[in-house]
């Protein structure tokens, strides 16, 4: 009886253990299995964006002229997906002006925006033309926080939702032909003030909005306009509106110090064993860093919303972010893409402060307020 | 003033003059002179982009006040000038050679004329930098090797530097278009009388030639004193290193600021509608009361001018011209589509083909190939229908608003080529007809049309200048309607200008890129518009080789025109 009594007990004992590891269990694969489901929600709800994506036939993409686009993004797309990207390229001014207009006779054409920080921020966020990005993402490579440098995609404009910045790369001060000029030479800014180099120093036209007159506001807000006369009236620098010409004169030494050449246009010319240096920063002036080939953001009123969604989605993970930052040679701020072939003087390092030409106050306000400043004393100066 | 509509019976003449008057009126005045007034109106809107208009000055006092914008005036003007003079005499000897005179090989170098205008100016100009640059250009290499050349004797970043680059890639070419159709139609009768009179060849030109195609000479120098007012791309190029500013490169750099400065442009821009203004005046003052009859229906003749001895060296110095001018540039050009890097000789291996590979392998390549030639189809086609029917009305002169319809037909060209573009898309958006005309073929196609208006319409109008009102006066009493007489009498007179013209405004479709760059879609992508995004993204040896191709197209339309429309029209030379 006592046995029987004992039995049952260790019978209750045994029921006990089971049912608390049965709770122990479901307690652990609970978990896996609501991610199983939402995985199952995630997948239903990609599947059915992406069958109303090919619906709609096609997303409107607008940008600067690219060769990445037109010779990687485009084809890729349209092989994975079945979407074809129309690719719009033009000057931003002249885009913004098309799509102002459009606008204005309720025409919505445009999907997507890759485009500068310039346009970006002062034209295309301020005159309310987006729709936030922010919940589109729904890709996991796109949203988890192990994938980003910063622990999270990087949405630049103030509210963090409408504009996406997937690249951060070193950008170039300068770059200088060594069998012309000694790197020594040209350690510090001050440095190319020296008489020798009068008349050797070519820039994107300075008088005019683009890379020279931005650089030039850099020089204003960090050396002071003492700085700028010297060097952009009494250096004489030669200027020029077209970048393949100052790239030219870099390789052949007229003028062995550019101060606006492209590390993409540069790049073909150091495989070609020209001795060109790229210099990121200088005694005096620190490093810099940019966002560029571009900012994406999506429009509002978007005339095909799945397949804007599908092509954001794409284009911000690894594949799309590496396929520009092979072709731009720009660092990420993905954690997963290969940056063995960049150029690591490209690759920010932990410690160093940067200056960020892409940093949202200084391109909505900073920069303005300095290129104006330059302008006006370049008009003083009768540069010639 | 002999003219043609005087000639047609009143109550005919009345009605399809005025309805073809008011359908010419109607459609300029909403194809130019609305946009026009849409872009001036915006130039007073002083108010931030997408708020609430408020109208001002700010716009035209913040481009005038500007100390560099007179400077830029001024250095605009004279480069004009300068490489007007020298281009409209070469023009007009070359012209008359080809059209009036017995020098061998003139359909040669006709041809020579049409394939140097179409050839791509950007890559031009890099060749001209590679020939004439004091440090590395090849010329000044070669004259360094000179015992008695201390200095380089060349030097393209210069005031002359522009000028010649400019004579070598529009200043003649073109000119040498317009005018050889216009001599051609110039009888010999009246060469003929001068030469029994003792004149000797010189005189003839000077004398007889020249004055009964002033019509068509003023209009060219307009013209072309127009377009050097608005080019920038060679000043861009060769002007920008040595601080020369032009005004059109004002006006560029206001369109490309971020935000952009559309209404400063306008207000730099209208500068152009007061010259053309000034240019109108002058052009009637110079015309008013004469007549420039050539073709009328007594004894006709084309004999040519002999020029003897004379010939061989006529034509030597056409070729010397033609050789030194552009096929010393070309060949770089042609080198550049097959180097590696543009002018980069001293490379391991400086050749190869892979930019033309890239190109043609490039997806968007053949979708931009059959664009291009639908649209530059098109626009030839409505550019001879629409200004043929312009032209015969101007020439004419009885339509009551010839002055206001010559003047809208000058609009396209003095409003710089990307705000023209900005007025026309606004005034396609606003019309119903939107669906078919944005970004479509077609609506590229309008704009094109619409863009070549200056060069079509004068050129028209001077042909029809030059018919008698007998041709039209016999057809008629003979019992022939008016449209039998256009097609069986006038038209075959015209033909050798309607060929120039449907060239011209093929070739400009194929290259134009201002024009189309707001108002294509993906679908309707021109080739025009692949070569801006090569050049833009520095790919210039691709650009080359696409601006080649352009070329190639045009010169092979070029060459069927003239083997099979032109004979059928009996206007075809024997060289």
């Amino acid at each position: 009886m006592k046995n029987k009594g004992k039995s049952k007990k260790a019978k209750g004992k045994r029921k006990d253990t089971m049912e608390l590891f049965l709770a122990t269990v479901v307690f652990l694969l609970l978990p896996l299995t609501a991610a199983s489901a939402q995985q199952k929600d995630w997948e239903k709800d990609w599947n059915q964006t992406l069958a109303a994506a090919k619906k709609e036939g096609s997303v409107v993409v607008v940008g600067s002229p690219d060769p990445v686009m037109r010779g990687d993004i485009i084809p890729k797309f349209q092989a994975r997906y079945g979407v074809p990207v129309e690719f719009l390229a033009g000057r931003s001014s002249e885009i913004v002006a098309r799509i102002r207009t459009e606008r204005a006779a309720g025409i919505y054409s445009v999907d997507v925006f890759l485009s500068g920080p310039d346009t970006t921020a002062t034209v295309l966020y301020p005159e309310k033309m987006l729709d936030p990005l922010k919940p589109l993402l729904v890709w996991p490579e796109v949203v988890e926080a192990s994938k980003w440098k910063k622990g999270k995609p990087r949405l630049v404009d103030p509210e963090e939702k409408f504009i996406l910045r997937p690249f951060s790369s070193v950008s170039s001060l300068l770059f200088i032909n060594t069998d012309f000029v000694k790197p020594e030479e040209i350690r510090a800014a001050k440095d190319l003030l020296n008489p020798k180099w009068k008349g050797k120093i070519s820039t994107e036209d300075p008088t005019t909005t683009g890379a020279g007159a931005n650089l030039a506001a850099r020089f204003h807000h960090q050396l002071g306009a003492d700085f700028v006369r010297k060097l952009y009236i009494e250096q004489r620098p030669v200027s020029t509106r077209e970048r393949r010409q100052f790239t030219d004169w870099l390789a052949r030494g007229t003028q062995p110090i550019c101060l606006n050449c492209r590390e993409d246009d540069v790049r073909p010319l150091e495989k070609e064993g020209f001795k060109l240096l790229e210099v990121f920063g200088l005694t005096d002036l620190g490093p810099g860093i940019n966002g560029s080939p571009w900012l994406m953001s999506v429009a509002n009123r978007a005339p095909h919303p799945n397949a804007a969604k599908v092509f954001v989605n794409w284009m911000a993970s690894r594949e799309g972010i590496e396929l520009y930052s092979r072709g731009y040679g720009s660092a990420t701020l993905r954690t997963d893409v290969d940056e063995s072939f960049l150029n690591p003087g490209n690759i920010p390092r932990a410690g160093v402060k940067y200056f960020d030409d892409t940093e949202w106050s200084w391109v909505v306000t900073g920069r303005q307020e300095n290129r104006e400043k330059v302008w006006k004393l370049l008009k003083e100066g009768k540069r010639p | 003033m002999t003219s043609i509509a005087a000639t047609a019976p009143a109550g005919i003449r009345f009605g399809r003059f005025r309805l073809a008057e008011f359908g010419a009126l109607l459609f300029f005045t909403l194809m130019m002179g609305l946009p026009v007034v849409f872009l001036l109106l915006s130039s007073f809107n002083v108010a931030p982009p997408s708020k609430e208009a408020v109208f001002g000055f700010g716009n035209w006092s913040r481009a005038f006040s500007d100390p560099g914008t007179l400077s830029a005036l001024w250095m605009s003007f004279l480069l004009s000038v300068t490489y007007l003079i020298p281009g409209m005499i070469l023009s007009v000897i070359m012209a008359w050679l080809i059209a009036r005179t017995d020098m061998p090989g003139r359909n040669l170098i006709e041809f020579l004329c049409w394939f140097a205008y179409f050839v791509p100016d950007f890559p031009l100009v890099l060749a001209w930098i590679l020939l004439l640059d004091p440090s590395f250009g090849f010329l000044n290499s070669a004259a360094a090797a000179l015992p008695f050349v201390q200095a380089p004797l060349f030097n393209p970043y210069s005031f002359w530097g522009i000028v010649w680059v400019h004579l070598a890639t529009g200043g003649v070419w073109f000119k040498v278009m317009l005018l050889t159709p216009i001599f051609r139609r110039v009888g010999a009768t009246l060469e003929e009388a001068a030469r029994v009179a003792g004149a000797n060849n010189l005189t003839v030109l000077w004398r007889i030639s020249l004055p009964v195609i002033l019509p068509a000479v003023l209009a060219v120098a307009a013209l072309s004193f127009i377009r050097g007012l608005e080019s920038f791309n060679t000043e861009l190029l060769l002007g920008t290193p040595v601080g020369i500013y032009v005004y059109a490169t004002r006006i560029y750099d206001y369109t490309r600021y971020e935000p952009s400065a559309y209404g400063e442009a306008t207000a730099l821009g209208s500068v152009f509608l007061v010259v053309l203004a000034i240019l109108a005046f002058f052009y009637q003052r110079r015309l008013k009361g004469k007549k420039f009859t050539v073709v009328t229906g007594q004894g006709y003749s084309t004999l040519r001018v002999k020029l003897g001895r004379w010939r061989y060296a006529a034509l030597g110095g056409c070729l010397a011209y033609f050789a030194v001018m552009m096929a010393l540039p070309l060949s770089f050009l042609l080198l550049g589509s097959v180097m590696r890097r543009y002018g980069f000789f001293n490379l391991r291996s400086p050749f190869s083909l892979v930019h033309w590979q890239n190109l043609l392998a490039d997806p968007l390549f053949f979708l931009a190939l059959k664009n291009s030639l639908v649209i530059a189809a098109i626009t030839a086609l409505a550019s001879v229908a629409l200004y043929s029917t312009i032209g015969y009305l101007l020439a004419g002169r009885k339509i009551r608003s010839a002055p206001l319809l010559e003047m809208l037909t000058w609009l396209p060209w003095v409003v710089p080529g990307i705000l023209m573009s900005l007025g026309l898309l606004w005034m396609f958006l606003a019309t119903p007809l939107r669906s078919l005309l944005y970004g479509s073929v077609w609506g590229i196609a309008l704009a094109l049309t619409i863009k070549e208006s200056p060069v079509c319409t004068q050129a028209f109008k001077a042909a029809f200048l030059q018919l008698g009102a007998e041709l039209e006066e016999a057809a008629r009493v003979s019992g022939a309607s008016w449209s039998y007489t256009y097609r069986r009498i006038l038209a075959p007179l015209v033909a050798p200008v309607a060929a120039t013209v449907g060239l011209i405004s093929f070739g400009s479709a194929l290259t134009s890129i201002s024009t189309p760059v707001l108002l294509y879609s993906a679908r309707s992508r021109p080739l025009a518009i692949l070569l801006m995004e090569y050049s833009f993204t520095g790919e210039v040896e691709r650009a080359a080789a696409l601006g080649l191709l352009i070329t190639a197209i045009v010169s092979v339309i070029m060459l069927v025109g003239r083997k099979f429309v032109l004979p059928l029209t009996g206007s075809m030379e024997k060289g």
